[in-house]
């Protein structure tokens, strides 16, 4: 009995979380659209959640299609079809790989780190205090981040992808002799629009996701320090579950739309 | 605020090289696909596209020249594919060009081909439509190849037959093969063919040492063939000849038309040739004139027994005597 109680009572946790969020979703398209934008604030925090995580982005990419080349390799000479890692590489870093890691690294970086920040805030007052002087806390910290976070991610995606794939022309010119101008040229002949376009509005509702659950987090923090812990922590967890949630959706939509 | 500028300027300078790089991505992927550039449209017709898609590859002579842009069903067996060409490709061109489905690679994705046609023809222009050639698919050469399976194991069968049947010794290769008394004949028929064989290559050798000491250019052929003055007296001789057997055929002509009028006319002649109881009667003539010419050597024996011609012939006697003498 106790049991189903327990359960009960996550099953409503969890529903009333996810209203909770709508709300909030709801609240930023509401505060978004309306004057006055922190123009300033916004900058900031696509300075911090872009050119700060470029470095990451880099390495990540470089080091995705780097791997992910030399391990594919074997196979594909096995099967005689050496000359079609490039496409390969390509359409599985444009299309999936790319904008999922790189979404799940950045929420890892910038989704803990709204929600670290927020919750202290948060734990601190410091939000409170806002309210008190008459300054929008939501629109200054929730509306900036959540939009930085939506416009920098699929740049960041651009960006991973691009090292992603000259990670994997090294190994082909180191490996295979393949030039870079031929690796290239096999990467666009074998590129279509419909892989392209999709990963990027997916990419956008990826940044818009890991900032609405980090603000969402940080925002609600409960009181203490264990609450900002908390709050860093689930932050991380559910924004890489909605990704997953979010490419699940985009497939099939761009698989209706695109014909892939 | 010094920061705070450079943080603008690194974040702008981020967002300037990702929109550069999507940009580019952007043309680079479009370019492909002819979306930016002259480009001009020419059509062909096939019966079956095998899987060809929209935005596919067209390729002239193997080099990648435009794209398909539209695929349009006009009937149940005919459809229409409209096709974007680099207009700098245009002026190589022709009508005669041949379009034909293909398949890039072994797995790759489907590609028009066009290839030139041999001889002359107009440049194309936008719009035109060229003609298809429909390559045997994929599901064809199974369906052969299944039917080729089929007559092979019919062969297999049938050869296996054959094959039992020889080791069994059954038939004429059977026999070849397993009857040792038919090795050894075989054997000595080659032995003898050889020594034929090599008696037939001495009689050719002397043949040729025959036919090598007949001194050719002191023969008549060799005369007759070489020498240009016999060939000019052959051929006066031929000529004469020809003339003679042209008199000789009008004199034939001249005797048939004599033995003719002869035959036909009722001169003494005709009469002597057609008419039979002439020949009795000469008959008869020449029969008294022997018995006449009998009778008068009688007379005449008589005659030189009497006493009044007794002494002339004496006369005649003596002078054949003396002349002997």
């Amino acid at each position: 009995m106790k049991k189903s109680l327990h359960i009960s009572d996550k099953i409503k946790s969890f529903l009333i979380e996810i209203g909770e969020l709508s709300f909030f979703a709801n609240r930023f398209f509401k505060e978004a659209f309306v004057k006055p934008f922190e123009f300033k604030e916004l900058l900031r925090q696509c300075y911090y959640m872009g050119n700060r995580s470029l470095l990451l982005v880099g390495v990540t990419g470089f080091i995705l299609g780097l791997v992910f080349t030399l391990q594919s390799r074997p196979t594909l000479i096995e099967f005689g079809a050496e000359s079609w890692m490039p496409s390969m590489v390509s359409i599985s870093i444009i299309r999936e790989i790319g904008p999922v890691v790189i979404a799940l690294i950045c929420a890892g970086r910038i989704g803990s780190g709204i929600g670290a920040e927020l919750g202290s805030m948060r734990v601190t007052e410091q939000i409170d205090a806002m309210e008190v002087s008459g300054t929008n806390p939501f629109k200054y910290l929730v509306v900036t981040r959540i939009m930085a976070a939506t416009l920098m991610l699929p740049l960041l995606i651009i960006f991973g992808d691009t090292i992603a794939l000259f990670g994997s022309a090294v190994v082909e010119y180191l490996k295979g002799e393949v030039s870079f101008q031929l690796y290239f040229n096999k990467v666009f002949n074998a590129l279509e629009f419909s892989d392209l376009i999709p990963a990027i509005i997916k990419s956008v509702f990826f940044g818009f996701a890991i900032g609405l659950v980090g603000c969402f987090k940080g925002y609600n923090c409960k009181k203490g320090t264990v609450g900002v812990g908390e709050a860093s922590n689930s932050a991380v967890v559910y924004t890489s579950m909605l990704l997953f949630i979010i490419d699940f959706i985009a497939v099939f939509i761009s698989d209706i739309f695109f014909e892939i | 605020m010094k920061k705070s500028n450079t943080q603008k300027i690194n974040l702008g300078l981020f967002v300037i090289i990702s929109t550069l790089i999507l940009v580019s991505a952007l043309y680079f992927i479009g370019n492909r696909q002819n979306l930016f550039g002259k480009t001009f449209r020419i059509h062909v017709v096939f019966n079956n596209v095998i899987g060809l898609q929209l935005g596919n590859n067209v390729r002239y002579s193997g080099i990648n020249v435009g794209t398909v842009k539209k695929i349009t069903m006009i009937n149940d067996t005919t459809i229409c594919v409209d096709m974007l060409i680099e207009d700098k490709i245009l002026k190589h061109l022709k009508k005669n060009a041949v379009a034909t489905i293909g398949s890039d690679g072994l797995v790759g994705s489907m590609i028009i081909n066009i290839t030139p046609n041999k001889g002359t023809s107009k440049q194309l222009i936008d719009g035109d439509t060229i003609s298809s050639y429909s390559r045997i698919s994929t599901d064809d050469m199974l369906t052969t190849l299944n039917n080729t399976n089929e007559n092979a194991a019919i062969l297999t069968a049938d050869l296996l037959k054959i094959t039992t049947a020889i080791n069994r010794g059954e038939g004429t290769l059977g026999l070849l093969i397993n009857d040792t008394e038919m090795a050894s004949d075989f054997k000595q028929t080659i032995l003898h063919l050889k020594t034929a064989s090599s008696g037939a290559s001495k009689t050719i050798d002397e043949l040729n040492k025959i036919i090598a000491s007949i001194k050719y250019d002191k023969s008549v052929a060799a005369v007759l063939l070489s020498d240009s003055i016999y060939a000019d007296k052959m051929k006066s001789v031929i000529t004469n000849l020809e003339k003679s057997s042209i008199e000789i055929d009008t004199v034939l002509t001249n005797i048939n038309e004599v033995v003719l009028g002869i035959q036909k006319g009722k001169g003494s002649l005709n009469y002597m040739i057609n008419d039979t109881i002439l020949i009795k009667d000469i008959d008869d003539i020449v029969k008294n004139i022997k018995e006449g010419s009998i009778r008068l050597n009688e007379d005449l024996e008589a005659l030189k027994h009497n006493i009044f011609f007794r002494g002339y012939f004496k006369k005649l006697e003596k002078q054949k005597k003396e002349r002997k003498k």
